[in-house]
């Protein structure tokens, strides 16, 4: 017996020096990209549709952008769920904003609104990069860009998501027109003015550029345009004014209108 | 003096040098050389022939086994005269270098690049304690886009230069004559293989068959056959010609 | 990569090729030196950006140095592009299991030759390991590689002349940098023709 005074395998039953630890996880990463411009009198708010979770695709058509208003759209980017909820809460306020105040929220005070939802789950928050567009009561452009728990800032142009490192830097170049000089003797570059068409192009090769070399990016877009009230809309309707396999359809107005349009073109990008 | 019948105190020791500057030993490979099969080649214009004698020493043995003329990569071919066994090793060694040059630079190396690295071998064995000297000498016939097709020779000693046209061997004096007389600037690769035969067949012991003597050709590639076209090998521009292919030549 | 920052770009022209860098070397976060250059000459048609750890830097520049001085002597001519890129490749491979931590970019116009009269303008990149890609458009090496695979993407166009290719390299190298913080503190581009190298230092954003 002495032999085993020290029992053999003891350590098989020893307990291990700290439990293991099994946490719930609530969150995840859906992929996807957000990006919005504005322009001197519309503003363009557009997503790819691919939504995703690690390598797989759960779907090639997911909603990110959403139209909360006649002047508003927002765009939402990373846990799908929480945007979606967060979607859901923000047209909730809205609709009580309406029925206590008889007229729909404006830009800014929507931007505003979401701050204060956004940092109302500080310490549990939404997973969600926001992108708010739309027309401001003066009748400009106006983009507002937000992070999780809603520090926020009004823009010119703002890039979110799984490729915001790609199409940042090239929309700083080509909207904030940054390492750039105007030739000796011509006007100087200002942000925020770009004609529609430029701007659509912008996104348009944004997207496929993404599309092109981030694999959570692809399947299909969609830009919203949102129009100034009394603005032409033949920039964007008027013959061969969209690039070929565009697909354009007006969105109705939402309440009793006061003359901005919103518009939503689609288009097929790479599926692989 | 010391060993019968030979040199001398300074025919067994390589790294000693006798009085007159000579090492002995390198002089015996070289007569180990003269006494083996005829070798030769020819540069044409765009190409170069090696061909060889082979000899077998008794009608028992199977010819198609012995091989002289070696592939080393696909750009570049040797024959030797000499040691058949000295010549393995040799072209062993030679296939790896050319395959480690392959592994560095992703290409096989240029025909002079191969033939520093091959004499660098058979200096070695001149300088180096307890071996003798390769008992051969080497035609090595390659193609690279630096400097086109080229025929070098490497002796023993670990000499190498470069030939228009030459011989090693038993015939080679006699060869080497011939070919002074036959050769020009403007021969073409078929012309070239002609010539080899005939200069084969002076002092040829026997009858010339195709399978008495073995024939290697470097063929210049063309343009389109140097373009790269993924999942495709580039073709040899070193091939040995089949036991058909060289019996139609001699019927010629 | 992030020890020191730094970024490295190449792009094909019509008949040249552009390779660019920043000039910053960092200790992490903090700012070292704003004139660190990452590319280097082999010859005056071939040019290669060694981004990463900066240690590395000076002892794969100087390894490759000595390999190809050694080649030039031995094989009597220069190193192609493509050879070049090989060589680097198999000196990466050779520390498998203990990597130089840079990614190369090499970028140069191959010499006619007689088989080859009108040889294409040649990039190439690697991983730490060696492991090789050649594009037909650009390679991007470094912290700023996401940004510049975007721009990159957006800004280039084939067939661009030496003069477009310069500003079509320099925007993508500026613009990604800028929106990186490991990368920046000054630029500079190499432009390579078959007669001549352009080679410029860029006025860039220092912070």
């Amino acid at each position: 017996m002495a032999l085993y005074h020290n029992q053999p395998m003891a350590h098989a039953q020893e307990p291990t020096a700290a439990p293991i630890e099994h946490r719930f996880n609530p969150y995840s990463d859906n992929g996807g990209s957000i990006l919005a411009i504005a322009g001197t009198d519309f503003s363009v708010i557009a997503g790819d549709t691919r939504q995703s979770e690690g390598y797989n695709i759960q779907t090639r058509y997911a909603r990110k952008v959403w139209q909360l208003t006649d002047k508003a759209v927002l765009a939402t980017n990373g846990f799908a769920a929480d945007g979606n909820n967060f979607v859901k809460r923000v047209k909730q306020r809205l609709e009580w904003y309406e029925h206590a105040h008889h007229k729909p929220m404006g830009l800014k005070s929507i931007a505003r609104m979401i701050q204060t939802m956004l940092y109302g789950k500080r310490f549990f928050p939404y997973y969600v990069y926001n992108i708010l567009g739309g027309i401001e009561e003066d009748g400009s452009g106006a983009v507002y860009s937000f992070d999780p728990v809603g520090s926020y800032e009004r823009e010119a142009c703002r890039a979110a998501g799984a490729a915001q490192s790609l199409i940042q830097p090239f929309l700083d170049n080509q909207i904030y027109f940054k390492n750039q000089q105007p030739e000796p003797g011509s006007q100087p570059f200002i942000p925020g003015n770009l004609p529609l068409a430029t701007v659509l192009s912008l996104v348009v090769d944004s997207f496929t550029s993404a599309t092109e070399r981030h694999i959570e990016v692809g399947d299909g877009m969609e830009i919203y345009i949102v129009m100034a009230r009394d603005r032409t809309t033949d920039d964007l309707l008027g013959e061969g004014k969209l690039q070929k396999g565009m697909e354009i359809e007006e969105l109705g107005t939402l309440g009793e209108g006061q003359g901005e349009r919103t518009f939503l073109v689609r288009q097929a990008l790479k599926r692989d | 003096m010391s060993g019968p019948g030979s040199g001398g105190a300074y025919s067994f020791s390589l790294t000693t040098f006798s009085p007159s500057g000579k090492l002995v030993q390198i002089e015996h490979a070289l007569a180990a050389v003269s006494g083996g099969t005829t070798s030769l080649g020819i540069k044409a214009t765009n190409g170069i022939v090696l061909a060889t004698e082979k000899k077998s020493p008794s009608l028992l043995i199977d010819p198609s086994a012995l091989e002289k003329v070696a592939p080393i990569c696909p750009n570049i071919g040797f024959v030797y005269s000499g040691m058949g066994p000295d010549f393995r090793i040799l072209v062993a060694k030679a296939r790896k270098i050319a395959q480690a040059y392959w592994k560095v630079y992703g290409e096989y190396p240029p025909t002079k690049v191969l033939v520093q690295e091959v004499a660098g071998v058979m200096q070695k064995a001149t300088q180096s304690g307890g071996v003798r000297p390769y008992g051969i000498s080497l035609l090595i016939a390659g193609w690279d886009s630096h400097r086109n097709q080229s025929l070098w020779q490497i002796d023993p000693s670990g000499s190498y230069w470069a030939w228009k046209a030459s011989a090693i061997g038993k015939n080679m004096v006699n060869a080497k004559t011939f070919l002074e007389k036959r050769y020009n600037d403007e021969l073409s690769l078929e012309d070239a293989i002609h010539t080899a035969l005939l200069t084969l067949k002076e002092g040829f012991e026997g009858q010339m068959t195709e399978q008495t003597i073995e024939i290697g050709v470097i063929t210049v590639p063309t343009p389109e056959q140097m373009e790269e076209k993924s999942g495709e090998r580039l073709p040899p521009t070193f091939r040995k010609l089949s036991e058909n292919e060289v019996r139609d030549y001699l019927s010629l | 990569m992030e020890n020191n920052g730094g970024s490295v770009v190449a792009m094909i022209g019509k008949d040249c090729v552009a390779i660019a860098s920043d000039l910053r070397l960092g200790n992490q976060a903090v700012g070292i030196a704003s004139n660190f250059d990452k590319v280097f000459p082999v010859n005056d048609k071939l040019y290669y950006g060694l981004p990463g750890l900066a240690t590395d830097v000076y002892t794969l520049k100087e390894h490759l140095r000595f390999r190809v001085n050694m080649y030039r002597m031995k094989e009597e001519r220069e190193i192609t592009p493509k050879t070049f890129t090989h060589l680097v490749s198999s000196t990466l491979y050779e520390k498998r299991f203990g990597p130089f931590f840079i990614e190369p970019v090499v970028a140069g116009l191959p010499t006619p030759t007689e088989l080859d009269p009108h040889p294409k303008p040649f990039i190439s990149t690697m991983d730490t390991i060696g492991c090789v890609t050649t594009p037909k458009d650009f390679a991007v090496a470094g912290t700023a590689a996401d940004k510049l695979y975007g721009v990159a993407e957006g800004l280039w166009e084939p067939d661009l002349e030496p003069e477009d290719l310069f500003e079509t390299v320099s925007q993508t190298l500026l613009n990604a940098v800028d929106r990186d913080a490991l990368s920046g503190w000054g630029a500079v581009v190499h432009i390579i023709t078959h007669d001549k190298v352009i080679t410029r230092t860029l006025r860039a954003r220092m912070d």
